[in-house]
């Protein structure tokens, strides 16, 4: 499944507490039970990635540098 | 003064004084003995403020008198002034002394007060001012854009203004370290006091949001409102409140609001808290509940399945059980039945044998009473009936006088219309007849 374009670590954090919530409730079926369970674990998913990115070390960079590797991406964008 | 003799015009007929110098000589001495007087502080409004490329200059004033006041545009580019600051009628104080321009052949001459420093001294005109161009914000409704933008819980890349050797630079990182967040952390150095302060960190933000950060943090510590009056430029505080990048403020302390306090996303008290308010997840806890967000997914998937397994089984079972549980139940039914009967029946014999013996008993009170009471009443009415016999009449004397039918007559006048007729006494009747002389009686 694609990832909605919205979604972002808030959302995605809230709906996992949505369905947890729901599966907890006992009220979903085999079928509901199955389908939110793929759901939360692709969203579990995106959230460690999310964590992941934030979390091998800070990278501390000038603003200068930054822009100097925007402009050297868009010549390199710009050539191909 | 060193003059050369064949130069020196002659002086005036008649006049005591010394002289006549060369101008340019005395000129350099005034300005030599003006620079020798003491160095002091005077305070007043500034008026006319000009800027040149080599000076700024401008007149210091009060109620009683002025002074023409010049100060090095080098200098003054330090101060930790904005440079609309220095407005007509805003009360400074300024350090120096008094100093002179000697002027040349193509160059006029100028007395000034030559200044060192200055502080704004009144800070209800720098109030005034800051009052007048947050309404004006307002109401261009230029506070509200910032707070509708998203802001991400947690930002991949952060853009961070704020002074190289500040102290704010270590509150961020510690801030952001509290966090557990270790990301892309772009620094936008930039001077945060001087007059060059705010067009550098209008620059910064807009290549900060160009670069494609998530988050801005603009921070600074803290300092008078004159030293802040920097993130209080309007050019400055219209670009972030068009910015299409949050940006989290954290300029001076609570008491001293600037207006990029005002116009930013968020307004932090602390540097540590702007970095916190830019990443509002704790990324170590954020990990635990995520590990336990995904075990639960996992106990709920296996529940799921287990228990739907078990229930078929059930259902499976559920037949023979069912013909079994209506067996069991059909027997005990039966056996509840029988003993129901069993029951019924004795409590008829019993109640039977109850009524039977009320029935008995009634009998044999209904016999007894009776019959005593029907001789008792038997023997009174046959002494009432006895006490009413005409018989026992005539056995004490008395007789009955009787037609031939034996109906009693009891006139004289039936008697002599009979003619013939009987009298009963007590032993028997004798007939009797009328005569006609009817003295027999």
């Amino acid at each position: 499944m694609e990832a909605s374009p919205e979604r972002t670590y808030e959302t995605a954090t809230a709906r996992i507490e949505e369905i947890i919530r729901r599966l907890d409730s006992g009220d979903a079926g085999l079928r509901e039970t199955l389908d939110l369970v793929r759901e939360g674990r692709e969203l579990v998913e995106y959230c460690a990635a999310e964590l992941e990115a934030v979390g091998q070390g800070l990278e501390e960079l000038r603003l200068e540098e930054l822009v100097a590797r925007l402009e050297a991406g868009s010549r390199t964008g710009g050539s191909e | 003064l060193a003059v050369e003799p064949e130069a020196r015009p002659d002086g005036i007929p008649g006049s005591n004084l010394p002289g006549p110098f060369p101008v340019g000589s005395y000129a350099q001495r005034l300005r030599d003995w003006l620079r020798g007087r003491a160095r002091v502080q005077l305070f007043g409004e500034v008026w006319g403020l000009r800027l040149s490329r080599t000076k700024v200059y401008f007149e210091l004033r009060d109620a009683t008198g002025a002074v023409p006041c010049s100060m090095w545009r080098n200098e003054f580019d330090q101060l930790p002034l904005a440079p609309e600051t220095l407005i007509d009628g805003v009360e400074v104080v300024i350090a120096g002394g008094p100093d002179y321009y000697p002027g040349s052949h193509t160059s006029s001459p100028s007395f000034s007060f030559l200044v060192a420093d200055v502080r704004v001294a009144g800070e209800g005109d720098l109030l005034a001012q800051l009052d007048r161009r947050r309404k004006a914000l307002a109401a261009e409704g230029l506070l509200e854009p910032q707070k509708r933008l998203a802001r991400p819980a947690l930002p991949r890349t952060i853009g961070v203004v704020t002074g190289e050797r500040g102290k704010a630079r270590d509150d961020v990182l510690a801030g952001l370290r509290r966090r557990g967040w270790a990301g892309r952390l772009v620094w936008a150095f930039a001077p945060v006091q001087d007059r060059h302060a705010a067009p550098t960190i209008t620059r910064a933000v807009q290549d900060l949001a160009a670069g494609g950060v998530d988050v801005i943090v603009v921070a600074r510590g803290g300092g008078s409102l004159a030293d802040l009056f920097a993130f209080c430029d309007e050019t400055l505080c219209r670009t972030v409140a068009l910015l299409p990048v949050p940006v989290v403020a954290s300029v001076g302390h609570h008491t001293d609001r600037t207006l990029l306090d005002d116009v930013a996303a968020v307004s932090c008290s602390t540097p540590t808290h702007a970095a916190e308010a830019a990443v509002r997840v704790d990324c170590a806890q954020a990990r635990g509940q995520l590990l336990a967000s995904g075990r639960r997914l996992s106990v709920q998937s296996r529940r799921a399945v287990l228990e739907r397994a078990r229930s078929l089984a059930r259902l499976a079972r559920a037949p023979a059980e069912h013909v079994a549980r209506h067996r069991r139940k059909l027997h005990q039914d039966l056996r509840e039945m029988r003993a129901s009967a069993r029951r019924r029946m004795a409590d008829e014999r019993g109640s039977a044998r109850r009524h039977l013996l009320v029935l008995e008993r009634k009998a044999t009170a209904a016999t007894g009473a009776g019959v005593r009471d029907r001789h008792r009443d038997l023997e009174r009415l046959r002494l009432a009936l006895d006490a009413h016999d005409p018989e026992r009449t005539l056995e004490r004397g008395f007789a009955l006088v009787e037609d031939d039918a034996g109906d009693p007559v009891t006139s004289a006048e039936r008697a002599r219309e009979l003619g013939r007729f009987g009298v009963r006494f007590g032993d028997g009747r004798v007939r009797v007849r009328r005569d006609d002389q009817e003295t027999l009686f």
